[in-house]
């Protein structure tokens, strides 16, 4: 490898960088809440007994589950205010692609966790007395929320990483900033070094809280 | 913690004196009265085929039999957990869980079953709650009950079961006995009338098994009303005063612990009571 490589040109532009990765988290945590309450609804309609409620639900998760973000984002972005009208600023818009799609990932978690839950322990919740919604309050909720937690995370930390994605469609994030300074300073190489290791600093504290959360998880269930 | 259970608990291991001393209780009405259960699950699996039972006050009935014929999905029943094709079940005098039929859900009359406690044979408790908060949930949900007053009674319940020190514990932290006598402790603070025990002690290390046969042998001795399936014949013998035989979904022999357990009149209940004796021998 004989590249040199000169950051100083980076260093000197790291403002708009700073601007990037702010717009950045916004975004995700944007999308994250929309994602972990969305999530959480779609979960309870897909486990419903009425087909009718349950099925849309479904086609609506294997939908974002099934196709690429990147089209998502951009079908979002292109045919959405063509073939309904409307129209919101591209961050609006960014955090409404990701969040639906976070939405999708993370009902299946809670749909998940939802289903750890022995079925011996809603009988006990029966033989107690308690009332239906009850047994969802008191038994099902709090442990199904727990259980889901390590995966609300990691879907979280995916979003983040995902969320370079709305730069395609001029949303001012943090990957948008980054692909401006490396046209702007001819340093590509140095420039998406730079992106990549922001993503991770910020990415990689957070996998190990996710890490350290199953493993007192694991401890506890024992 | 375990040795003062143990010292109250010890005198009762003993088999309980008869409950049916008490002979103007054991002439009046059934406490209990199941008529004509059937329950399938499908067409082709059929659990019970007219299954009849009457439960005296101050009765313990056990409830033998080989897997499959429908001694747990009785109980199950009976606590409004299954629906039902056929049948009718009356606790008190009062009919309280009877089939619509065709396909219809099962009509349950909860103020009556709450009447009832079920002990189940395993993942009872609610994990992300401490014992005491086990307890008082149901009394102050269900019932409206205070926190204080709840608590007062889950302490002094503890305390009786020899548990006292594990009100704060969590369920992960105690062992498979510790958690069944929660379990029934956490029955008893809704007040039964009768307590069903299914298969309580089927999942339990076998050196665990004592400590709760060893309090539901405490309730007993205070002449609660229970109905028990069980799979452990000694427990039967020393804790029945009735015991029932079920195979193939009805009731084979019904009859006092000596009889069905010791000299059973049918060939069907003798051909089990050997084999079951022979294994653990």
């Amino acid at each position: 490898m004989d590249y040199t490589f000169d950051f100083h040109a980076i260093g000197q532009n790291m403002g708009p960088l700073i601007d990037g990765l702010v717009m950045t988290i916004q975004l995700t945590i944007a999308a994250n809440l929309v994602g972990v309450t969305l999530g959480f609804v779609i979960a309870l309609l897909a486990l419903s007994r009425w087909a009718a409620v349950r099925t849309p639900v479904m086609l609506f998760v294997e939908f974002f589950r099934c196709t690429p973000a990147i089209v998502q984002i951009i079908w979002i972005f292109y045919c959405v205010p063509i073939l309904f009208d409307v129209y919101f600023d591209s961050l609006t818009m960014g955090v409404i692609a990701l969040g639906l799609n976070l939405a999708a990932f993370n009902a299946e978690a809670y749909r998940a966790a939802i289903q750890t839950v022995p079925r011996e322990q809603l009988d006990a919740g029966i033989a107690l007395g308690l009332s239906p919604i009850q047994r969802i309050a008191y038994i099902v909720l709090p442990v199904a929320v727990r259980a889901s937690v390590p995966v609300l995370i990691t879907n979280g930390i995916g979003s983040f990483q995902q969320s370079a994605l709305v730069a395609l469609v001029g949303v001012q994030d943090l990957m948008y900033a980054g692909k401006f300074l490396a046209t702007e300073t001819y340093r590509p190489i140095e420039t998406f070094t730079v992106i990549a290791l922001i993503y991770l600093a910020v990415s990689f504290p957070v996998s190990q809280l996710v890490e350290y959360l199953e493993r007192r998880r694991g401890a506890a269930s024992h | 913690m375990t040795t003062s259970a143990t010292l109250q608990l010890g005198n009762t291991m003993k088999s309980v004196a008869s409950p049916l001393a008490d002979t103007t209780r054991s002439a009046a009405l059934p406490l209990v009265k199941v008529a004509g259960l059937h329950k399938s699950y499908g067409p082709q699996i059929q659990v019970l085929k007219g299954l009849d039972i009457e439960m005296k006050p101050g009765e313990r009935l056990v409830v033998i039999g080989p897997s499959g014929g429908g001694k747990s999905t009785l109980l199950r029943v009976m606590m409004g957990l299954e629906e039902i094709d056929k049948g009718a079940i009356s606790f008190d005098g009062k009919p309280y869980i009877s089939a619509r039929g065709d396909g219809r859900k099962t009509q349950i009359d909860t103020a009556v079953r709450r009447e009832i406690g079920m002990v189940f044979q395993h993942y009872t408790l609610f994990p992300h709650l401490n014992i005491l908060e086990n307890l008082i949930l149901a009394p102050c949900k269900v019932r409206g009950e205070s926190r204080k007053d709840a608590s007062e009674r889950a302490e002094g319940l503890l305390a009786r079961f020899g548990l006292g020190a594990k009100a704060r514990a969590y369920p992960s932290q105690l062992s498979g006995g510790q958690k069944q006598r929660v379990a029934i402790a956490r029955a008893l603070m809704l007040d039964p009338k009768l307590m069903l025990f299914d298969e309580v002690t089927s999942a339990l290390d076998p050196e665990l098994v004592a400590e709760v046969e060893q309090v539901i042998m405490q309730l007993a001795g205070q002449n609660m009303p229970m109905m028990i399936v069980t799979h452990d014949m000694w427990f039967a013998r020393n804790i029945a005063s009735r015991v029932v035989f079920c195979a193939g979904g009805v009731v084979v022999e019904d009859g006092p612990p000596e009889q069905v357990l010791g000299a059973p009149v049918q060939e069907r209940t003798r051909e089990f009571i050997d084999r079951v004796f022979h294994i653990r021998q």
